[in-house]
């Protein structure tokens, strides 16, 4: 996962966006269902309004018409207050009423025909009680009689019972609308709320997803700096020592080159001066016994000493540069990586050895059972085989010799040991017998210097190193130490 | 503790010189310069080692005699500078000079081989008549030169 996933912030941007979606959507439905319900609130109002103001009228016209009756039965004037008090409010109520029809945008026909019944009933009770007063009583009794005012009133009656009940099922549907947006608001906020909720939950889920993706990659980057730093502290130690092999394998190499050098320098300028002694004799006519005498030593020791020496020097120089190339060459050589069983090889190589081991009465102990190894065979039997070689050849004189063999396999790595009764090695000579050139202990026995530079080269490339322990006069311990496959280094420098 | 400048003719060369080539041209050319002393050529440390110091490696044997070293650092056997070391750290013949004799002209070596108390470092140049002038001088010093005896 990379640090900042184009996928991580696509996935919370989409989230949020629904988010904040659903909470406007939220918002704009609220504020309408806000102002429906208002609209239906004052709709509501206007339809009690009207229903209040029907109410009026009819209660108005009852009035009229019990006060008349009353007038008519009794005579007496009193009974006729609310008669006055409906005549002088009707208007009013019908105007009130005709309004609040208007606002409800109903029909206001009926209201013209309630005002025609009203004034025809007002005037039919006018009429009555007019006659009354004049003492006509039988007459205003046949007007009553004669039921122009009870139709009148009927109609009145239907049409305000009309307008009452349409107004109070107006009210009722508006308060059931009410109740129905009021329901569909709290649906809509609790899914919606319920929504944010949920995307919440997701954003955080990818939060914690990302978050513990940059801690792992944080994690593996650390991991992977510390592994830097172990490789490069690595390779630092090795270029160090490779440097170092490198200044010492100059310094020996100029010095035992210009060895030789300084001889075949040397010794051409002293035949000069040798046949400078044998051209004074020759040209003298009659030499002196000095000059004859030089001229003897010349010719008799110094020529040939010096040829001597030139070619003794020649022909060092030329197993020195001999010795270099090989190294050279074997360094170069591509080392392969295949199987192989050292106890098999051990055996070869004691072979090998058999007619120097019966030479200088030694035995080699070899276990059955050795490790095997993944490595360069003919590299793997050369460093064998020299280290083996190494051990017959320096055995002690004194005592027959006994060389054993031992190996451990641990923690990929495989460790043999070979040990000697022999000479031994002097604790100063230890790191000396790998340089090139370089011998320990008495010159008693012929050699190069190569060997052990050559074994510490190739154990070094298959990726091992190769130490010695000694007790000066009794034994010697090699111990290479290599890794189980060996990873095959580039040609090392000390092998140039 | 000095000895009287006649002593100077009884001063024992002690040659330690793996490459005979080269100690045959070195004592060749101290013969030239006039200089008749002994000298004991060795090619290996051992063998110079034991001369040296004696059988008992104490350099008993040697207490009373009038040495005059000369080394070369890179013995097939062991450093010339252990050699040196082995010299200026023996009571008996820590006294005589050691004149290092080599190849070598490495800055640090040459440093090393004065601390650890060398008397003289001279380096042994390819071109030969450089080499035979370095040899002459030394010859010459060596049959002017005061060397102790211990007592």
């Amino acid at each position: 996962m990379s640090i900042f996933s184009s996928g991580f912030a696509r996935k919370t941007l989409g989230l949020m966006t629904a988010a904040t979606f659903i909470l406007v959507l939220i918002a704009i439905l609220s504020i309408w269902m806000v102002v429906r319900t208002q609209e239906s609130a004052k709709s509501v109002a206007s339809d009690r309004e009207v229903r209040i103001a029907a109410t009026v009228i009819l209660t108005a016209l009852l009035n009229a018409e019990t006060a008349q009756r009353g007038f008519l039965l009794t005579g007496k004037e009193e009974y006729l207050a609310p008669l006055a008090s409906a005549e002088s409010g009707l208007p009013g109520y019908l105007s009130t009423l005709r309004k609040a029809t208007r606002s409800v945008h109903e029909n206001d026909a009926n209201i013209t025909r309630l005002q025609e019944l009203t004034s025809i009933k007002m005037r039919e009770l006018t009429r009555t009680i007019d006659l009354q007063r004049e003492g006509r009583h039988a007459d205003a009794l046949m007007i009553v009689n004669a039921g122009e005012g009870r139709t009148a009133m009927d109609e009145a009656r239907n049409v305000l019972g009309q307008i009452i009940a349409t107004a109070e099922s107006r009210v009722g549907t508006s308060l059931g609308a009410m109740e129905a947006d009021a329901r569909q608001l709290a649906w809509v906020t609790g899914i919606g709320g319920l929504s944010i909720i949920l995307f919440s939950l997701m954003a955080l889920h990818f939060v914690k997803e990302n978050t513990a993706g940059l801690v792992a990659a944080r994690q593996k980057v650390m991991e992977l700096n510390t592994g830097l730093e172990d490789r490069v502290a690595e390779r630092t130690t090795s270029l160090t020592r490779a440097n170092e092999e490198i200044q010492r394998f100059a310094y020996i190499v100029s010095h035992d080159l210009r060895a030789p050098l300084v001889n075949i320098m040397g010794f051409t300028s002293e035949l000069d001066v040798s046949t400078t002694a044998l051209k004074t004799y020759f040209d003298a006519d009659e030499p002196t016994e000095e000059q004859t005498l030089a001229a003897k030593r010349a010719a008799a020791e110094e020529i040939p000493e010096a040829v001597y020496f030139i070619r003794a020097s020649t022909t060092k120089m030329d197993a020195l540069i001999g010795a270099i190339l090989k190294l050279s060459r074997e360094g170069r050589r591509e080392l392969k990586r295949e199987r192989v069983d050292l106890d098999t090889l051990f055996a070869a190589s004691a072979a090998n050895l058999q007619h120097q081991l019966d030479t200088a009465n030694a035995t080699i102990e070899i276990p059955q059972e050795l490790p095997s190894v993944v490595g360069d065979r003919l590299a793997l039997e050369q460093v064998f085989g020299n280290i083996l070689e190494n051990a017959v050849k320096y055995l002690a004189k004194d005592r027959p010799g006994l060389i054993e063999v031992a190996g451990e396999e641990s923690g990929g790595r495989v460790k043999i040991r070979i040990k000697d009764n022999g000479r031994g090695i002097e604790e100063k000579d230890l790191e000396r017998v790998f340089e090139l050139f370089r011998r320990a202990g008495t010159q008693d026995r012929p050699g190069e210097g190569v060997g052990l530079a050559h074994v510490r080269a190739l154990v070094r490339r298959m990726g091992g190193d190769v130490t010695v322990t000694s007790t000066f006069g009794h034994e010697t311990t090699f111990e290479v130490d290599l890794p189980k496959k060996s990873r095959i280094k580039e040609p090392h420098v000390e092998s140039l | 503790m000095m000895s009287d400048p006649s002593k100077a003719a009884h001063v024992t060369i002690v040659m330690i010189e793996d490459d005979e080539g080269h100690a045959r041209l070195i004592e060749r050319n101290i013969r030239r310069a006039g200089v008749t002393n002994e000298i004991i050529p060795f090619q290996n440390g051992t063998a110079a080692l034991s001369y040296l110091f004696g059988a008992d490696g104490s350099g008993d044997t040697n207490a009373r005699r009038a040495l005059l070293v000369l080394l070369d650092l890179n013995l097939p056997d062991m450093s010339g500078v252990s050699i040196l070391e082995k010299i200026k750290s023996n009571p008996n013949i820590r006294r005589s000079p050691v004149v290092i004799l080599t190849t070598t002209d490495d800055e640090r070596e040459i440093q090393r081989c004065y601390d650890l108390g060398a008397n003289v470092y001279i380096t042994k140049p390819v071109n030969y008549e450089s080499f035979a002038n370095a040899i002459r001088q030394l010859g010459l010093f060596v049959s002017v030169m005061q060397v102790p005896t211990t007592d």
